[in-house]
Formats: structure tokens, sequence, C-alpha cells
């Protein structure tokens, strides 16, 4: 390389580089980034390198091997220029597709980047949403450029500062644009830089002053700093040279950890390229400016970022921080003056002598200018680096760049700065991200980090996580940062075990408030955040942890135990008729799913199977077991009979009666367990035949009629009475009760009426609330829909109806019409699908307006079409309608499924207490209500809730009730539920387990099901029932496994042989 | 000469003078483990914080190591001062129970109980045998090994130093620890000193100029028989 010996010959240089360049040859852009060489980037060079060769196409299409552009969860991506085409998640069987269509202008379909949120394709990659809601002032430069080339920084307007400000500007000058530009420190305390610039230069020194790149990014989760140096490691050197010129500092450390290999890589060429080419060393581009860098590799540790201790480290002691004042700039590196900025810190100090400081404050907020990185990842769809101007909503990056949540789990936090920092909750989203903000939520803008958060983090475990690294990684200097970190991880330790009591919180918290304010250095002093912020933010699920010993994030393992288990409102032990089924034991597996639930067979059809949802082999990566299909298998082939209830007391002629309203799962279970406890219960059901909603809403096909009717009479024994035709309020109330004997009354009448739409024309003939419509047909067998039917909602009876509908007579369409998206349907996915197949129309993000009609008859519904807002307060993006797309949609019927209520019309006038959700009020513990003698459950207190929600409460109330007519308290501590029972596991093959895949059982063709009533689903096999079993990871045995015994010694004089 | 005011009263001192040294001078006690004069100030303990500052700007620092600066206005006992010494108490007592300077420190502030999983360790890591060993002794036997909860105080790679002259030094400053002097593996032992069966001293050729600060020293006691 020729060395460059005045600003003259380097604009020359320049020049002359950029008109070498041919416009015309296409270049394809592979990223080489951390991120994407561990996806596989590698291997897209080598193969693109050789595909090229061997077409000879070396004059016709180059190649550039670049840093991270920050997508990181598309690598590893080729980019295709000047198209500015963008392929994501590239083979390497793709490349030389990629190369010819990029060769002919032309573009690889398939391989485009598609929005999973909109479906949309990108034929741009500046089009893309990730792409476009940045604003890449810093970051956009690294696909520029290959690191390791410093003719490309050049070209792309490298050192075109340095030139700049040793030809034009006094060192005062340059001191006074950076202070202008309103520049604040990026390594996360947020120091204005201009200023402390200027505190260096004015210090006078014989032995020279140092300035220092921190690029000891330690937080985990955050990886910017490591990106810009690896990706542009000149714009570090450059912001350097500009720094000591304005400053007069005499040496650089740029002061790297040593797990950055590729960064030191590209840092030592950089830098060496830089000397030969004369823009770094003696006699910078002639000018007789001279500095040098030189490059100090970090052990590793977490407090080396803090800035004494970098010092100190850098001088080759042990990294302890030290009390400031004196402060670095008066007293730093052995003892001369010292400034130390952030890596991306010193990447913005050339693009502000570019642009200009005041053009430069304009970018941002007042107070906070410029542009700030993020390492956005966690529970987020487009993880990556994401660089935004300051005073950016955390919502806009998070729904707009970010993508929004990964799975239908909702987004519950985020945590900015690492361990140092806090946790933000989801309604603080509107909150502006600058330095001060985020210090008044709490928080701390740190080096950057932000780790996305959903319902499935336990935010216990994130600060025991965070703890547990900080009292690893606190230098143990300060006592109260060293034992204080220690004892917060103990406390944490203990909540996420369930243990202690609400004194441990405030202990936690006092001892939080002092360990803040006694340490001596950043990392104490920001120690506590994760604490403080999640206890003040989240305390209510430490709360929960200790006293009802839950985790709701199914992540504390001491207190979730098995989570099929634990997920299950009646905590029937799946894990444990899982492993019977796996054994070939299916009576045992029928005794145990019979024991926890009284409505085995009902359950194996139509639950919700929240055990699914929770089942480890789901959420840790692959499919989770198909626990109701086994049950389904079970149910099917075991008879009843083989589990005979174990009765606690005998009931006689004195036994106290208990009646009971209403004869739906709730009422059902709570008569069986209460006639288990030896009372006369008595069953008051408005209907003429008993089931509830099992009956009167769920359709047949979905749980056959017979189903329901033998589960009931089984548990309908000597000791319940069953009165059909009694309406609750009409013919029997509260008075009438306790003045016919009964000493306690359970209230679980359902919740039967459903919600209106409130738009006009809601009362013409032809519009039917989902229940009446359901009713109609369950019950009595009328036909209420007829040719085209459209179905407002999409929650399970709206699918429920739909597919009714479309199995009646006069029915020749159906559509359902629900205003959010698909992904966001609260119906079961199966459901959702079989009413597909079965040829029904779904319409998502459409909402009613209001119902055409003539002569009082429904015609048409008006629609509107809506688009994805701002998260509302269900955490999912509220529909906002797009004014212009109103549309009708022709009708015959119009069925409004949008949730079911309870009727409480009669319930208010017996003096029972009505919560502000129309429900009827019982406290969640104990099921009273506010009179005494009468409890409540079901879908009357929940509103419309699952089957086994319903029958959770039943057999909970039947408890309580024994305990209220003992005169016992009502009220039980929590216990966590974990697996006691050892079950030897089958063993299995590592080729089964690789092969294995979820079950699905069987169901009718669609043919034959679309207009019968007959069950759409089957059962399993043996075959396929026992090798699901076997898929199963038998979370249990962590807590059943018995310990290995100890081989007993032979007693002395005793001969083995 | 530097004026400050320290809970309320105007004081002047020489520059250079800390926080702590200016108000033990003008009598306002402040209660210390890490700090003994003759050797630099370090500030691991924290039990010597004070309130610098007025309003929100106001914040605790150690007064062991902080330089008395120009109008700093200084608080050594208000109310966020003593709870904070209060819980560095309490988490000391939690740690270490046994030492009598602990025991006597929480009594002094009404610390008559701990809230946190009773440990028994003899070390705070205050990190005066480190000093004394390197500033005093002038040896650099000993050193802190280690970071967060795996920082201990040793020879590196716990092999017994050769520039260790077992003054005691080291035993004689320590605050908490009672049984490092009972060290059973003396090739590993910090010191050994009185553990040590052949205590240097005997041979006074060999250590002539050392000074020692073992009190009472087993080698002098067996003198005396």
């Amino acid at each position: 390389m020729i060395r460059v010996k005045s600003i003259n010959e380097f604009r020359q240089l320049r020049e002359h580089l950029v008109a070498n360049l041919d416009p015309t040859i296409p270049t394809i852009v592979i990223c080489a980034g951390t991120a994407c060489q561990a996806s596989g980037s590698n291997d897209i060079m080598r193969v693109a390198k050789k595909y090229i060769l061997q077409k000879h196409l070396v004059d016709e299409i180059k190649i550039r091997i670049t840093g991270c552009h920050g997508f990181c969860e598309m690598g590893p991506f080729i980019l295709s220029e000047p198209q500015n085409a963008f392929y994501h998640k590239v083979t390497i069987d793709d490349v030389p597709r990629i190369i010819d269509a990029v060769l002919a202008g032309d573009y690889v379909e398939e391989l485009l980047y598609t929005d999973p949120n909109t479906g949309e394709k990108y034929y741009r990659q500046d089009d893309i949403p990730f792409f476009k809601n940045q604003q890449r002032t810093i970051f956009s430069k690294n696909q520029l450029i290959d690191p390791i080339r410093i003719y490309d920084h050049i070209i792309n307007g490298g050192y075109k500062a340095v030139e700049k400000t040793l030809s034009q500007m006094t060192p005062t000058q340059v001191v006074a644009e950076v202070k202008s530009s309103g520049l604040r420190g990026r390594g996360g305390a947020g120091f204005p830089t201009g200023l402390k610039w200027e505190l260096l230069a004015k210090q006078s020194s014989d032995n020279g002053k140092y300035i220092v790149c921190n690029g000891d990014e330690g937080d985990p989760g955050a990886y910017m700093d490591r990106s810009l140096l690896e990706g542009n490691p000149h714009s570090i050197i450059e912001g350097m040279t500009i720094g000591a010129y304005g400053t007069g500092a005499t040496e650089g450390v740029i002061y790297v950890r040593n797990e950055y290999p590729l960064a030191i890589k590209h840092l030592i060429i950089a830098i060496r390229q830089a000397h030969e080419l004369g823009v770094l060393g003696n006699d910078i581009l002639g000018t007789g400016f001279s500095f040098d860098i030189d490059l100090v590799r970090g052990a590793g540790a977490f407090v080396c970022g803090e800035e004494t201790a970098l010092m100190r480290s850098i001088e080759g002691e042990v990294s302890e921080p030290r009390q400031r004042p004196p402060y670095p700039v008066e007293k730093g590196i052995d003892g001369r003056p010292t400034v130390i900025n952030n890596v991306e810190t010193w990447a913005n100090i050339p693009f502000i002598i570019n642009l200009g400081a005041s053009e430069y404050a304009k970018i941002g907020t007042e107070g906070n200018s410029g542009t700030k990185i993020f390492s956005l990842v966690g529970k987020i769809k487009n993880t990556g680096l994401v660089e935004v101007p300051m005073g950016i909503t955390i919502k806009k990056i998070i729904n707009d760049i970010g993508g929004g949540p990964v799975g239908k789990a909702r987004i519950k936090a985020v945590q900015t700065g690492g361990p140092s920092g806090g946790c933000i909750p989801a309604r603080m989203f509107d909150l502006p991200i600058d330095y001060d903000s985020l210090a008044e939520a709490g928080s701390i803008m740190g080096s950057g980090g932000m780790i996305v958060m959903d319902e499935n983090t336990c935010m216990v475990d994130v600060a025991r996580y965070f703890m547990k690294f900080l009292k690893d990684e606190s230098c143990g200097k300060c006592f109260t940062c060293r034992k204080g970190t220690q004892r917060m991880y103990e406390i944490l330790d203990d909540v996420s075990r369930g243990k202690g009591t609400l004194e441990q919180l405030d202990l936690l918290e006092e001892l939080a408030l002092v360990v803040k304010d006694t340490t001596m250095c950043g990392l104490g002093q920001s120690a506590p955040n994760p604490v403080l912020s999640t206890l003040r933010y989240f305390r209510e699920e430490y709360e929960r942890h200790l006293i009802q010993k839950r985790c709701d994030a199914f992540v504390c393992k001491e207190l979730v135990g098995a989570p099929c288990q634990s997920a299950c409102p009646v905590g029937t032990e799946a894990w444990r008729y899982v492993a019977h089924i796996a054994r070939g034991e299916y009576q045992e597996a029928y005794r145990t799913i019979r024991e926890a639930n009284p409505f085995p067979s009902v359950c194996a059809r139509v639950c919700n199977h929240p055990c699914e949802d929770k089942c480890r082999a789901g959420t840790s990566g692959g499919q989770a077991i198909a626990i109701r299909a086994l049950k389904r298998f079970v149910t099917d082939h075991v008879d009843p009979s083989v589990y005979e209830p174990e009765r606690i007391r005998k009931a006689d002629d004195d036994s106290p009666r208990v009646a009971i309203i209403g004869s739906g799962p709730a009422g059902l279970s709570a008569a069986h367990y209460l006639s288990l406890y030896g009372y006369k219960v008595t069953v008051f059901e408005a209907e003429d035949e008993p089931g509830g909603m099992l009956v009167s809403a769920i359709p047949g096909y979905r749980l056959p009629r017979e189903v329901v009717g033998k589960e009931i009479d089984s548990l309908i024994d000597e000791d319940i009475t069953l009165k059909c035709n009694t309406a609750f309020g009409r013919d029997v109330t509260i008075d009438s009760l306790s003045d016919d004997g009964y000493k306690a009354i359970f209230v679980a009448m359902g919740a039967h009426r459903s919600r209106r739409l409130e738009i006009e024309g809601e009362d013409s003939s032809g519009v039917y609330p989902s229940m009446q419509f359901l009713k109609a047909f369950n019950l009595r067998g009328e036909n209420l829909a007829s040719r085209g039917v459209v179905v407002v909602g999409g929650g399970n009876s709206a699918i429920d109806a739909a597919r009714v509908a479309l199995r009646q007579k006069a029915v020749e369409s159906v559509t359902v019409i629900y205003r959010r998206t698909r992904n966001e349907m609260p119906a079961y996915e199966e459901e959702i699908e079989a009413a597909i197949e079965e040829g029904i129309e779904i319409q998502t993000l459409v909402s009613p307006v209001r119902i055409l009609s003539q002569n009082g008859r429904i015609t048409a519904v008006e629609c509107i079409k809506n688009e994805l807002g701002e998260i509302d307060s269900s955490g999912r993006r509220r529909p906002v309608p797009v004014s212009g797309t109103e549309h009708t949609i022709p009708a015959d019927t119009l069925i409004v499924a949008v949730g079911e209520q309870p009727d409480t019309g009669g319930i208010s006038s017996m003096g029972l207490e009505i919560s502000k959700w129309g429900t009827l009020y019982a406290d969640p513990d104990t099921l009273s209500t506010n009179l005494p003698g009468v409890f409540a459950g079901g879908d009357v207190v929940s509103g419309s809730n699952t089957v086994i929600d319903a029958i959770a409460a039943g057999k909970k109330v039947a408890s309580v009730i024994d305990r209220y007519l003992h005169g016992e308290k009502l009220k039980q501590p929590y216990e966590a539920c974990l697996p006691r029972i050892y079950i030897e596991p089958t063993a299995i093959s590592v080729e089964e387990a690789d092969q294995a895949e979820r079950a699905r059982p069987p169901s009718l063709p669609v043919e034959s099901r679309r207009h019968s009533f007959s069950e759409v689903d089957l059962s399993l096999s043996s075959e396929e029932a026992a090798q699901e079993a076997k898929r199963c990871l038998r979370c249990d045995l962590e807590f059943t496994q018995p310990k290995e015994e100890k081989i007993e010694e032979p007693a002395t004089g005793v001969k083995t042989t | 000469m530097i004026t400050l005011t320290i809970n309320g009263l105007d004081l002047s001192v020489e520059k250079g003078t800390t926080l702590l040294e200016a108000a033990r001078f003008f009598g306002f006690p402040i209660p210390t483990l890490c700090h003994m004069d003759g050797l630099s100030p370090y500030g691991a303990c924290r039990l010597c914080v004070v309130e610098i500052g007025e309003g929100s700007k106001a914040k605790l620092v150690s007064s062991c190591t902080y330089p008395a600066e120009e109008g700093l206005k200084v608080r050594t006992a208000s109310s966020r001062v003593v709870k904070a010494r209060k819980m560095i108490l309490e988490l000391l007592l939690a740690s270490c129970p046994q030492s009598k300077i602990i025991q006597d420190l929480a009594s002094a502030h009404n610390v008559g109980q701990q809230r946190f999983r009773q440990e028994h360790e003899d070390c705070i890591l205050c990190g005066l045998c480190v000093r004394m060993c390197k500033e005093q002794m002038m040896a650099k036997a000993i050193g802190f090994r280690g970071r967060g909860e795996k920082r201990s105080i040793g020879t590196p790679f716990d092999i017994k130093s050769d520039v260790c002259r077992l003054c005691g030094g080291c035993i004689y400053v320590c605050p908490a620890c009672q049984l490092r002097c009972t060290y059973n593996e003396p090739e590993k032992a910090i010191c050994g000193a009185c553990a040590n069966l052949s205590p240097p001293c005997i041979e006074k050729e060999e250590f002539d100029d050392m000074m020692c600060s073992m009190e009472p020293c087993v080698a002098c006691e067996l003198d005396k028989d």
C-alpha cells in the first residue's frame, strides 16, 4: 500500500478509487458477522466463490463479504446490488440460483423476504419494515464495506472526517463541534461527550494523554459494539483520531474483550492498514499530527467495562474500580489524563464531523440527539440490531421493527440495559427511549440491550438470572455489592421455590436500596435494578410465588413440577397416565384420569388442554404431547367401572342437604364430590335435561350426546336428586331453599346470554345470538339458519355456530368474520382448521358496522376492514378500522357470537353481589358469595369459560362446603403440586426419539361429515398411542426418581458367592 | 486549606484530607472495618459511608476514600446513612457472627438481629491484611484472588509464598478472622505462624530484621520456658 503524504494526495486517492468503480457490475453482499457465521454464512461464501470461479463470472459479478447488517434472525442472507433484493435464510443450494438471477437482473421469488404478519413480499431491502422503520446512520455503512479492505471504507467516505478536521478545523473547533452536537456517551451513563473532551483538552500533562475506546461489552444479549468493531473498525479508528486531534491526546487504546475474536482480527488488520496508508501513526496525512492506537484485550470480567476498573486492567492490574474523584480525566491510566468513550460513541464522531453538529442535533430529541443501536432479542419475531433515533417509543421498536410477539403469548415487558437495567412493563411501552426517561422508569439505557419478554417469562426468574450473573461478576471489593448480590440472589432463589414470607420481599427491597446506595462503582449501584424494577412492576408475580405457590410462566421448577399437572385446573397427573399408556397399563391410566376428573370422556373431546400448551416437549421447541388424544384413547378403551370412587362418609337421613343450581360440569362435579363427602344433594336444572353447556352449546359432532349422557348417569347416585325444569329465581330462590332445609347452596348456572354487537339493525329477524341459535338446535332440533350465513366472532362458540349452521339443510354458505387476525382467534386451532376444511370461509380483520334489512328481515351486513394498530390492554394489537373499506356481505342469517354473559337479572334481586363485569361475585379462594352459605362457581362467576375450569370449580366448592358445614376455616393454604409417584420409564431408542412426531388422531373424511352430526374426531390406535406416550419427556422423574441406593456391604462373617 | 461543612459545622482541613479523617479529627464518629491509619484507603467495607450533596444530587460515598472538596456538605449520621449502616452491619452479622468487633459495632448501632440465612465465615475481605503485607511489610505475599462470590485472599495458586516472612502482620490487623491462624495445612497457609511448629524468629540470623506483629508469639512464649 502506498503511504499517503498529504491531504491532497488522499483526496486524489479517493477520487481515483471512486472513478474506478463500475456501477454496471452487480454485486452480491454476504453478511459474515458472528451471528450469520453461526447460521452458516461461511458455507454460503465458499459456494458463491466457487460458483463464480467455475462459471467464469469473475468479471461479471462481484462479491462482498461484510460485517453484521443487523437482521440476525434471518441469517444467513444475501443482498444483491444494485437491485437491493434481500434473500433470507439462504442455504448453499440457493446460491447458484441467486447468482444467476442477479446476473439476469431477475429475482428468485420464493427466497425473497415475506412479512410473516401481512404475507407481503418485498423486492427491496429498504422497503422491509425491519429496515424501513429504522434510521441507520451509523450501522448502514456495514453492508457497504468489507471490513478488511480500507479502500472500501475510503470509497464510502471513510477518513473524510479526519481529512476535514486536519485541514479545516482547529482542535478547539473539533471539541466545540462535538459539544454542540449534543452527543451523549453511548456506554449507558449518557455523559455529554463534548464536555468530557473539553475537560481533557484543558488538562496539561507532560507525559501525554490517553483516549480509550471501551469495547468491553459484557451485557448478556447485547452485541452492537461487537458488530461495529467487526463490521466497520475504521470508523472507530477515525473517531479516535479526531478525538485525539481535538483533545491533544497522544495515545489511544482500544480495549476489546478477548471473547470477540473476529473484532480483534478486524481491528488488527484495520490498524495496520491505517498505519500503512498514513491515516494513523506519525505525521498523519503529512500534517505533522501524530497519534497511535494500541489494542488491549480484556480478560473477560464484566466489571472491566467500568471505567476505573478498565484503566486498572489496561495498566495490567486486577480490575477493581476505585473512588472517583479523582476522575480519569484528571488522573487516568498511569496517572495521565484519560478519556474513555464507548465504541458506539466513537463511531458517531466521523458522522458528526461530516454532517455538521447542527444537522446532527436535529436527529433524535432535545437533549438526546442522534441515534442509538439496540440489540433487540428475546421473545420477538425479528431479533437483531436496530438503530433508531433517540426518543422513539418502545412500542415502535417492538411492533414496527421487531414485528411483534413470536407466538400467541403476549409480550409482557422489555428489559433494557442488561443486568444493570430494569424491566419496563407493556403498559409503559409508550415511553420514549432516552437516557432520562428510562432512568425515571427504573431502568437504564445501558449499552443498548433490549430483551423482550412474554407471558412465558417469569419475572422472578429474570431477576434471579441477572442476580446470579452479578453475584459472579461483582469484583467483590465493596462488601455491600459482593454480599448484597449474594443475599439478593439467595432471597430470589427462595422465592422461585415458593419459600419464605412476604416480609422477605420487604427485606429484599430494603437490601436492594442499600446496595444501590452504598457501593462504589456503577456495577453495584445498578445491580439492584433488575430486582427493584421487577418488584415495582411485577410484585404480584413475586407474591403469587410465595402465597399461591404458583409460577404463572411455568418457569420456576420447584413450583411447577410437571407442567402438564400444574397446568390442569383439576390437577390431573397427565404425566402419570401417559407413562401408564407407554407401559400398556390402560386401567391404571384410566384410574389416574378419573381420580382427578369426573368427566374423563367429555374432557377427552372438548377440553382446551392447558396441559398441552405448557407441555415441555412443546415449549422447548418441539411438538407437545397429544395428551388429550391419549386421554381419548384411554376413555375409549377402558370400562369406567374399573374406577370405584372412594366414599369418605356415607350419607344417611340426617346428613345435611345441599342445593346446587345448574347441572353443567360445575354443578354435577360439585354434586358428585359432595355425595362422596356424605351429603344429600339436590341439583336444580332450568332446562329439561341435565348437562348445561355440554348439551346446549357444544354440538354433537364434537361431543356425542350419548357420551355426555353416560358420564352424567355414572355420577348421579342415590344421594343426588335431579330436578329439571326448575329455574333459579323463578321456581326456587335462596330463601325458599333455606326454608326447605338446605344448609348450603352452590350457584353454578352458567353464562347463557350472548353479548350483543350493539349496531344498527341488530333486531332484524334472521339475526340470532349464538347461544339462542345453538340451543334451538341442540336441545330442540330447530334449524334457524338458512341460505347465506354470516357468523360474527372468533371464539369457539362462533366456530360451533358456523359448523352447526353448515350442517343445516337450508344453508348454502357460511362465512365467519373476525375483527383481529387468525393468530388472535380464541377458538381452538383444530376447530378453525376443521371448519375451513368443511368449506367455511373465514374473513379476518373485518368488523360489522350495521345490518341492512328489508321488511324487517336481514339482507346483508355492512362491514369495514381493519388494520392492526397499537397494543391494547389485552396485550394484543388493536384492530383499527380503515375508512373507505366499507363493503357489504349478503346474508340471510347472522349469528352473533362475540362472547357470553350470565343472566344475572334474577339473582341480583336475591341479594347476591354482581361484579363490574356483570358476573356473580365469588371469592376466588373460597368461592363464597356475599351471602353466608351461598357459594358460586363456573361460568356464572368467570363469564364464559372452559369445561375444565367449571369442573375445577365444582370440585373445589365441594371441599369448601364440607369445611363450611363442619364449621372449619374455609381458606386453605396453597401447596405446589409436585409429582410423587414413581413410574419406571419405558426404554426408547435414540432413533425412535428422533423420528417421533406428534400423533394426529384420525378424523371423518370431509365429505361424510359435512352434513352429519357424527363425531368428527376419532381415536388413536394402540400403536399410535404407545408411540405418542413414549415421546413424553417425563418431567416427573426429576421429582420421583429414587436416588440410587447404596449397595449394602455384606455383614461380617457372611460368605458371599 | 479547604473549607467544607460537616453536619452543619463549617470546617477547614488541609488539601488531600479524606472525609473520614476530617470527620474524626473534629470528633464525629464514623465506624470502619477496612480502614487503618498507615495503610492506604480502600473503601471495601462501606461502613464509613456518609451523605454528601443536596437534594436529588445527594448521595452516599465512602468517607475513607472521598477527598474533602471545597464547599462540600457532609452528613455523617443522616437517616439515609444510618439506615445503610444498619443494613451493612446486618449483612456482616449474617456472615461473620463470631467476630467480636462486628458484634460490638452491631450492638452500638442497635442491630440486634439479622434476617438472612446464617453463615459462619471468618473473612469479610476487607483487604487490611493485603495492604498490611504490601504497604507495611513490603512483602506482597498475599492478595485478592477471583471475583464476586469466589473472591478470596491468599497466595497465588495457594502455594506458600517465598516472600512471606511469617510476620503475622496480616493476622494482627484482621478485624474478623479468628480461625486463619489455626490453618492446619501449613504448606497452604497464608502465614501458618503460630500453627507452624518451628517459628522463624528462633533462627535469628536468617530473619534478623523481620518485623513481627504476632502477639503473643508462640516462639517468644517458647523462649520464656
